[in-house]
């Protein structure tokens, strides 16, 4: 008995059908896409899902403490728009300071004054967005050759989305399970009053959350603003959406508490497979964006909750 | 969130008595400076035009009002309202205006009872569910409309978006047939006691044997539906079809409701309070056109508003 309610409230959220999923998917592909399991293809599907995994993570880190972050999209587009705007010397740290304030406001609105996560950053969304398209009202520009270099420069002969998504999972496995920061953030997720009657403060680590993810919308933004070598003020934005599509189906609770790092890594890659699947079968993409919303759908059905509601 | 709620109760009380929507100081904010910068948009002919305008927001926000009242929220405004514009205007079903009309009712209710489903039977997150639900509204509408472009709107729906009663648009006057018997209904029926209860605090209702689940649907039924009136006001101002029909809905009547005074839980603005909301918004809006500002700037406002709003709301009800 013990070991079941022990299983069912685990903090990795990662089930059954989490592992399923994209195991099927990558099966199902296989035998019915003839250009799927191909160097070259899964070469696509690994620089297609860098910035969505990088997002994800970013998001995991704000769906742990029991919030969610809608604004990383219009970050990702304000960086591609600084990118290609400003002096290239300064449009790194530039972006960096955007993320940080974006962050820091984010999670004061949620932390301080109590204001819903979604409310909250789906007004910062806006703002931002309006933002990006202030500074870079049209897509364009030319992306400097040290920055282009980060998403194109082989170093060891291997892919550099290869050692963006593992500098990103090691720095958010090390945030999440083997520091006290983490462990604090599941305890907060879990339930913040309880955690806070237990010595655990709430406002710095909330408001941390948030610029970590906006952060991670900034490094994502950097990373594909590189590889496509041009800005564009509207690309991030689905990656709300499907980063919230993707953690989902990695098991994640929206309502905070429980979600791990291999179970992000697994459901983007779910989405990944899905999106380059209907890719190769050559389905319209705006059936796919559908897809997503049936995809997201079925993965927020999947989490039992108690509440009815937000 | 729901011990907040309880332990502000007492301050809540002397914040009604203190307190209005912000809807209402903004309004006359907004006007002031229409005065003093922009006269001309407070001619009778144009201010009737304004509301004209926010006749369609104003209907969309009823839904909204009554979703966040119950502590749910529906953020598929666009893809319904995309989806009834298809509808009535693609040509692909058969049958008079009538037949049309009442497709995109069932329509509208069928979406609602969807989200309703996704959020009371599964208890997921509605912000997620309805969110996904626009989504794949959106997706499957602009894929098939690559098929068949939208044409013209049924001649009905023109001509009430498009007449006047004795000078008056006859779409305000649609508003505010629906909007008092609304306000009427919520304030004296024995189910608009039942929203209050229910976002007061959802398990003393449930407790005391309110039909907690029914209500939710039948309000995700009714916002959708009402996201069905706003988006024949669209058409009928359009005149034909149109893919950009909506897209703001969802956001936008979010922004009103909480500039309105009403939030998750509390229905403090009342029905009033959003309606004002909505026509602040749309003023707002004109005015920034007015002062020749594009389309980043309104964004950046609207978010600012809505962040500010809730900011303010939450900071004064907070202990």
């Amino acid at each position: 008995m013990i070991g079941r309610v022990r299983s069912r409230t685990s903090r990795s959220g990662i089930g059954i059908i989490t592992i399923a999923l994209p195991l099927t998917m990558f099966v199902i592909l296989s035998f019915t896409a003839s250009s799927f399991f191909t160097a070259q293809n899964l070469g696509n599907v690994g620089n297609q899902i860098t910035a969505l995994l990088i997002v994800s993570l970013g998001q995991l880190i704000v769906a742990v403490s029991g919030g969610v972050d809608l604004s990383v999209g219009s970050m990702l587009s304000l960086t591609s728009a600084i990118i290609v705007t400003f002096d290239p010397a300064i449009v790194i740290p530039l972006a960096i300071a955007a993320g940080c304030v974006l962050g820091a406001v984010n999670g004061l609105g949620v932390a301080v004054f109590g204001v819903h996560p979604l409310v909250m950053t789906l007004a910062t969304a806006t703002f931002v967005q309006g933002l990006t398209l202030l500074v870079s009202p049209v897509p364009g520009g030319v992306v400097a050759p040290a920055i282009e270099a980060l998403a194109h420069g082989r170093l060891f002969g291997l892919q550099p989305s290869l050692y963006w998504c593992t500098a990103a999972i090691l720095l958010c496995w090390l945030l999440l399970s083997r520091s006290a920061f983490g462990l604090r953030l599941y305890a907060l997720g879990a339930n913040p009053r309880n955690a806070s009657l237990n010595g655990v403060k709430v406002v710095g680590p909330i408001i941390a959350c948030y610029v970590l993810c906006s952060l991670a919308a900034v490094a994502a933004g950097i990373f594909l603003t590189a590889r496509v070598s041009t800005g564009d003020p509207t690309i991030g934005a689905a990656f709300g959406l499907d980063s919230i599509t993707a953690i989902a189906l990695g098991g994640v609770q929206l309502s905070g508490g429980v979600g791990s790092v291999p179970g992000v890594i697994l459901g983007v890659v779910t989405l990944g497979l899905a999106t380059n699947g209907m890719n190769l079968l050559g389905v319209s993409p705006f059936l796919r964006m559908a897809a997503t919303g049936l995809l997201l759908l079925g993965a927020v059905s999947l989490q039992r909750r108690k509440t009815i509601g937000v | 969130m729901s011990d907040t709620a309880e332990r502000s109760r007492g301050l809540r009380l002397l914040n009604m008595a203190t307190a209005l929507p912000i809807a209402y100081a903004g309004t006359l904010i907004l006007l002031l400076c229409a005065y003093m910068f922009r006269p001309a948009l407070l001619s009778p002919l144009l201010l009737l035009l304004i509301i004209r305008q926010a006749a369609p927001l104003g209907l969309a926000v009823i839904g909204q009002s009554l979703c966040m009242r119950i502590l749910s929220i529906d953020l598929s405004f666009g893809g319904v309202a995309m989806g009834v514009s298809y509808i009535l205007t693609s040509g692909y079903i058969p049958g008079g205006e009538g037949a049309l009309i009442a497709c995109a009712l069932l329509f509208g209710a069928m979406v609602g009872l969807a989200n309703a489903f996704f959020i009371v039977r599964l208890r997921a997150s509605s912000v997620i569910v309805t969110l996904a639900m626009g989504l794949l509204l959106t997706g499957i509408v602009i894929a098939f409309s690559q098929f068949r472009a939208p044409g013209d709107a049924p001649a009905l729906l023109k001509y009430i978006g498009q007449s006047r009663v004795s000078g008056v648009p006859l779409a305000p006057l649609i508003w505010l047939a629906l909007l008092i018997p609304i306000a009427w209904f919520l304030k004296r029926s024995v189910l608009g006691h039942y929203i209050d209860a229910i976002g007061a605090n959802p398990r003393a209702a449930l407790a005391t044997g309110i039909p907690y689940g029914g209500i939710v649907v039948l309000v995700h039924v009714a916002s959708s539906l009402f996201a069905v009136f706003s988006a024949f006001l669209l058409v009928g101002f359009v005149g034909m079809g149109s893919l950009d029909i909506g897209r703001d809905l969802a956001l936008n009547s979010l922004a009103a409701v909480i500039l309105g005074g009403v939030t998750f839980g509390s229905g403090r603005g009342g029905v009033l309070g959003p309606a004002v909301a909505a026509f602040m918004l749309t003023f707002l809006f004109n005015l920034l056109t007015s002062f020749g500002l594009g389309e980043p700037s309104k964004l950046m406002l609207q978010g600012a508003i809505i962040a500010v709003a809730a900011i303010a709301y939450s900071a004064r009800t907070k202990t």
